[in-house]
């Protein structure tokens, strides 16, 4: 195993494109956190009544616990620039007609996805990483010493990072099935937006009110539920999305199997 | 002992059928060409016994071992175009190769750039090197850590004639240390230079296989001039065993079966008949000639 990450390592340390997306990675994180948080700050800390009357509404959601919930659902919303990122990683191969040089030189067509399968991971686990310290950095800063239970919610720790990896592994998916990076892209995004969103609002309407959330990308959105705070708008609902979360990782984890599972058998089957 | 066995293989692309049942034996410490017009089945053949591509039935193996990715390592190949990432320089994509294959080590990468002659260049990029560059690249990936068995499509691809006039070196050089060369190649001139035995393929189908010597010498051909043309051309007319009779400006050509013409005979006859020959020889067909033969084209 060592030996394919080392490979992959070899590909990637001096491919200036991944840098630009692992930079992209780093900031936005941080970044879309940090402008949520630092609108609620600005808007919540004058003394007027509005602003007391939005703080008392919206609460605070970047205190501990809540802010596990919050930022990782702000940060879920950012799953498009790693998602490029592993596209890219697959895509490349194609372009470059090195997936079959891979092959020739020696792998086989397994330990290739192989390599590719732990980079998904690495890349899942530096996004997870990323969240956690946003998540801890404006948790300690926003957090009074009286509050208690402040890791409550550090579940969303592996919620998060079971959700990015899914996700991921379904940018990766089509990577493989497409093989050029925009195409590919603009297909995740354009599945994950209108077409999940409308197909499991007709699911819901035409088949079951609760079928919109066995789709592919839909089961792991739902593992991070909306802030508390966006939740009273219609608290059933929000009840509702985190009695769900555990059969929700569950149906993830299912659909991970599948989605590697066919990785596997398209490029075992697929000529290079 | 054969170094690659292959056994009726069958590819079809939707309706094409790129291999029709092709077998043949690499024996070890060959050159093997393998020639074939354009759509042939050539790269086809090769990129299955390199596992790129699937066979739909059939079957290859090396030193009598089914196919896998272990027995691979030990191969260096360059498959149709040179394929490397573009964003790495020749010494970084080398490395990439040593790292998969686990052939040679960074003293190896060194010295396979400098025997192709990349090693001025060996950190500029990929991307910024011309075609002859980038097959010199892919030559040198196929020969570091100086592996048993190279197969090479194309080789001479884009190279310039003192490129194409290195690699024919090269491919010798190797032979004579008894490494077994599978070649595929268009040019029949380099296949002749430097290949021991050859396949001929056409749409898919092996037409012919073995030693160069056996695929080129179908018949005997004896060449003979004298002062008198007109003269030779009417004693040679009634010459026991010849098939068949071509007249030049300067010579005739007697075709014989394969293994039956004797120069000796044929002195003695003129001579006996009167004529003194100017020139006599035993000639071999050029393999292009015996391959637009066999290919119809």
């Amino acid at each position: 195993m060592l030996h394919l990450l080392r490979t992959e390592w070899l590909k990637l340390k001096n491919y200036p494109g991944f840098w630009w997306l692992m930079g992209m990675t780093v900031l936005s994180y941080p970044g879309i956190n940090g402008m949520f948080y630092f609108v609620y700050k600005t808007e919540t800390s004058n003394s007027k009544q509005a602003a007391q009357l939005l703080k008392m509404l919206l609460g605070n959601p970047f205190e501990f616990p809540e802010v596990f919930r919050t930022a990782a659902f702000l940060s879920s919303c950012f799953v498009t620039v790693p998602a490029l990122l592993v596209i890219m990683l697959i895509t490349n191969e194609y372009t470059y007609k090195t997936n079959r040089q891979n092959v020739i030189d020696g792998w086989s067509r397994n330990e290739f996805l192989i390599a590719k399968f732990f980079n998904v991971v690495i890349i899942s686990l530096i996004v997870a990483a990323l969240y956690s310290i946003v998540t801890l950095s404006i948790g300690f800063i926003n957090t009074g010493a009286d509050v208690k239970d402040k890791f409550q919610l550090a579940n969303y720790v592996g919620l998060f990072a079971l959700q990015t990896f899914a996700q991921l592994t379904f940018a990766f998916l089509l990577g493989l099935l497409i093989k050029r990076a925009f195409i590919a892209l603009g297909v995740f995004i354009f599945y994950k937006i209108p077409v999940e969103n409308i197909s499991a609002e007709l699911l819901k309407k035409y088949v079951h009110p609760e079928a919109g959330r066995f789709l592919p990308t839909e089961s792991s959105d739902l593992l991070t539920p909306v802030p508390a705070f966006l939740g009273r708008f219609d608290p059933k609902v929000y009840d509702y999305s985190l009695s769900i979360i555990n059969q929700q990782v569950f149906i993830t984890i299912a659909y991970l199997l599948i989605f590697w599972g066919l990785v596997f058998w398209i490029y075992k089957k697929r000529d290079l | 002992m054969s170094v690659l066995q292959v056994q009726d293989l069958k590819k079809t692309y939707g309706k094409i059928q790129a291999l029709k049942g092709v077998s043949f034996e690499i024996p070890e410490g060959a050159v093997f060409g393998i020639l074939g017009p354009n759509g042939s089945g050539k790269t086809t053949m090769l990129s299955i016994i390199l596992d790129v591509l699937n066979a739909d039935s059939g079957s290859y193996s090396w030193f009598g071992q089914p196919a896998s990715p272990d027995l691979r390592k030990h191969i260096g190949s360059l498959l149709e175009t040179p394929n490397f990432y573009h964003y790495l320089s020749a010494v970084n994509n080398l490395k990439i190769t040593n790292s998969i294959s686990g052939r040679g080590d960074a003293a190896a990468i060194e010295a396979v750039l400098h025997k192709v002659k990349l090693y001025e260049r060996r950190d500029s990029r990929f991307s910024s090197y011309s075609l002859g560059m980038k097959q010199r690249l892919a030559i040198a990936a196929a020969l570091l850590g100086d592996p048993q068995i190279l197969v090479l499509d194309e080789p001479t691809n884009g190279l310039d004639p003192v490129g194409i006039m290195e690699i024919r070196e090269l491919i010798i050089e190797l032979s004579k240390k008894g490494h077994t060369i599978i070649m595929a190649s268009h040019l029949l001139d380099e296949v002749e230079k430097v290949c021991t035995h050859v396949a001929i393929l056409k749409t898919g189908t092996l037409i012919t296989s073995g030693s160069v010597e056996d695929v080129l010498v179908d018949e005997d051909i004896v060449e003979i001039g004298a002062a008198d043309l007109e003269q030779l051309k009417h004693v040679l007319s009634n010459y026991p065993g010849a098939t068949s009779t071509t007249f030049n400006a300067q010579t005739i050509q007697l075709h014989f079966p394969k293994g039956t013409a004797s120069a000796e005979a044929m002195n003695r006859y003129c001579f006996n008949n009167g004529i003194a020959l100017q020139y006599l020889s035993i000639k071999k067909k050029r393999l292009e000639e015996r391959f637009f033969e066999l290919t119809n084209n």
